[in-house]
């Protein structure tokens, strides 16, 4: 009778440690997410390099009593990285090593598409004001439309950490979602005889110039703004391991091993944001839909410069390319080609889209350098 | 720390024109860089050079044949390489390659599926 007694006592003590006795409904809801999200990156192949770490976070988050925010471990390690925003830069070290500024240095108008694309930001800033947001988190919020992963963590780490779960999230997906929301929007603002308008050939650029730009940008535009110091240095920074010729090894452990393994942290971490009770509320609906809002007015407002400086130029510039200044680098450019070349089958806007692309990498850390400067607490 | 402002009309007409004020100081920047650029001139100074060199006739080298390569062969590749257009003065050398031994199994695989659909 002893022995089944200690056994039984055993067995409630089993299960009241266990996560199950603490698991809710809004944990298995979340589990759910997570497994759509997997679904989407596994199957339907969604930027599934991110999106399942992020899923696989989230369902991890979802576990109860496991600590892993709360006890040291390597889970709460990751964490930090977010929450003290180390993560971000080391992205935008790979993200630099990885791209070509070439296109932006031989033509710097591109510049201002990838200025006229930040538009997006500041109208869903001010649409989650309407709804009740404080600046901050308004300004958080906003960022998603520069559809830069990295920058809206920055930016929510800084400015609104109770909402970054769902930040993140918006901004990754509609990263993933370029290719089927950049389109129509394109479509409905261009004629097919605008679609149709062939660039000319890129000058070339020397090597001077790709070295001076990186350096010389991350001075200038660091010292004006300095919350996003660490963004812009590190993305130069990558783009002087590339461009030298004399740090090889440095250029491809930045694109290829940091950047993955960050991914990996950065992404996994974002995920374990994703917790029932910081999740399940209305604000993240707002916030998807805040975020969907900044999305297409950035590429709406990108296109519709594009189209002013087509009139400029003499019909020298093909408006899509203006789509591509919304930060998503280089999905946004690869949707400028597929829509110019169904328009024009000889039509070759890759390398003129990637300059508003590249420029949309920094007006998006301008813009969020310019809100943390002006919205800070 | 900033100024707290309120009107979000405002907060994003000064960030729009700050955004854009500061694209368009790195856009004259970028100009600058390539009106000081140095190799500029240098670069596009070498380019006739370059051409000239294209221009003047190539100098024909015999490819160095690996002893032991039949004449038969060797005039069975330039006869080969003609036929899509390439030079055989083009040729660097003619010898065997190293054959490792996951080739040779995949040629003797390549072959014996070959005869057997025979």
């Amino acid at each position: 009778m002893e022995i089944i007694e200690a056994f039984t006592t055993s067995i409630q003590s089993v299960w009241l440690d266990s996560g199950f006795a603490a698991f809710t409904g809004g944990n298995f809801i979340m589990i759910l997410v997570g497994l759509l999200l997997l679904y989407m990156a596994i199957v339907k192949e969604y930027e599934p390099l991110l999106l399942a770490p992020i899923a696989f976070g989230c369902i991890m988050a979802n576990f109860p009593c496991t600590g892993f925010l709360t006890e040291p471990g390597v889970m709460q390690l990751i964490h930090y990285g977010i929450q003290f925003e180390i993560f971000p830069p080391l992205i935008f070290l790979g993200v630099g090593a990885m791209t070509d500024f070439g296109p932006l240095i031989a033509n710097p108008n591109t510049l201002f598409l990838g200025a006229a694309a930040q538009f997006g930001v500041f109208v869903s800033l001010a649409g989650a004001m309407a709804l009740g947001f404080t600046a901050q988190e308004a300004s958080a919020i906003g960022i998603i439309g520069g559809a830069d992963g990295p920058t809206a963590i920055y930016m929510a780490s800084k400015m609104a950490p109770n909402l970054l779960g769902a930040i993140a999230v918006a901004a990754y997906s509609y990263m993933s979602l370029v290719p089927l929301i950049q389109p129509p929007i394109m479509k409905l603002m261009t004629s097919k005889e605008e679609r149709s308008v062939k660039m000319d050939q890129l000058r070339e650029v020397t090597k001077f110039e790709r070295v001076v730009f990186p350096i010389s940008a991350a001075i200038i535009i660091s010292l004006l703004l300095p919350p996003v110091a660490a963004l812009i240095s590190c993305l130069m920074l990558g783009n002087l391991f590339r461009e030298s010729g004399v740090t090889d090894r440095l250029s491809d452990t930045s694109q290829n091993a940091l950047c993955n393994i960050v991914t990996i942290f950065l992404a996994t971490g974002t995920g374990m944001t994703m917790n029932a009770e910081n999740f399940l509320t209305v604000q993240t609906i707002e916030i998807i839909l805040l975020g969907l809002l900044a999305f297409a007015g950035g590429t709406a407002a990108g296109v519709l410069l594009g189209k002013i400086m087509c009139r400029l130029s003499g019909w020298k510039i093909n408006p899509l390319i203006g789509s591509a200044g919304v930060s998503a680098v280089p999905m946004a450019a690869r949707v400028s080609q597929m829509v110019g070349q169904k328009a024009n089958p000889s039509n070759f806007l890759l390398m003129h889209a990637m300059g508003p692309n590249v420029a949309g990498v920094i007006g998006t850390a301008v813009a969020a350098g310019t809100m943390m400067a002006m919205l800070a607490k | 720390m900033g100024t707290q402002v309120s009107n979000p009309v405002v907060i994003m007409l000064i960030n729009m024109t700050i955004v854009f004020a500061v694209l368009f100081v790195l856009s004259l920047y970028i100009r600058l860089i390539h009106k000081i650029d140095p190799t500029a001139e240098a670069a596009t100074r070498i380019e006739p050079e370059e051409d000239d060199v294209e221009e003047s006739a190539p100098v024909a080298t015999k490819p160095v044949v690996q002893e032991g390569i039949a004449g038969e062969t060797v005039a069975a590749i330039a006869a080969a390489l003609a036929s899509v257009g390439v030079g055989f003065s083009q040729v660097k050398a003619i010898r065997v390659a190293p054959r490792p031994g996951w080739g040779n199994v995949a040629r003797s695989e390549g072959l014996t599926s070959l005869k057997m659909r025979r």
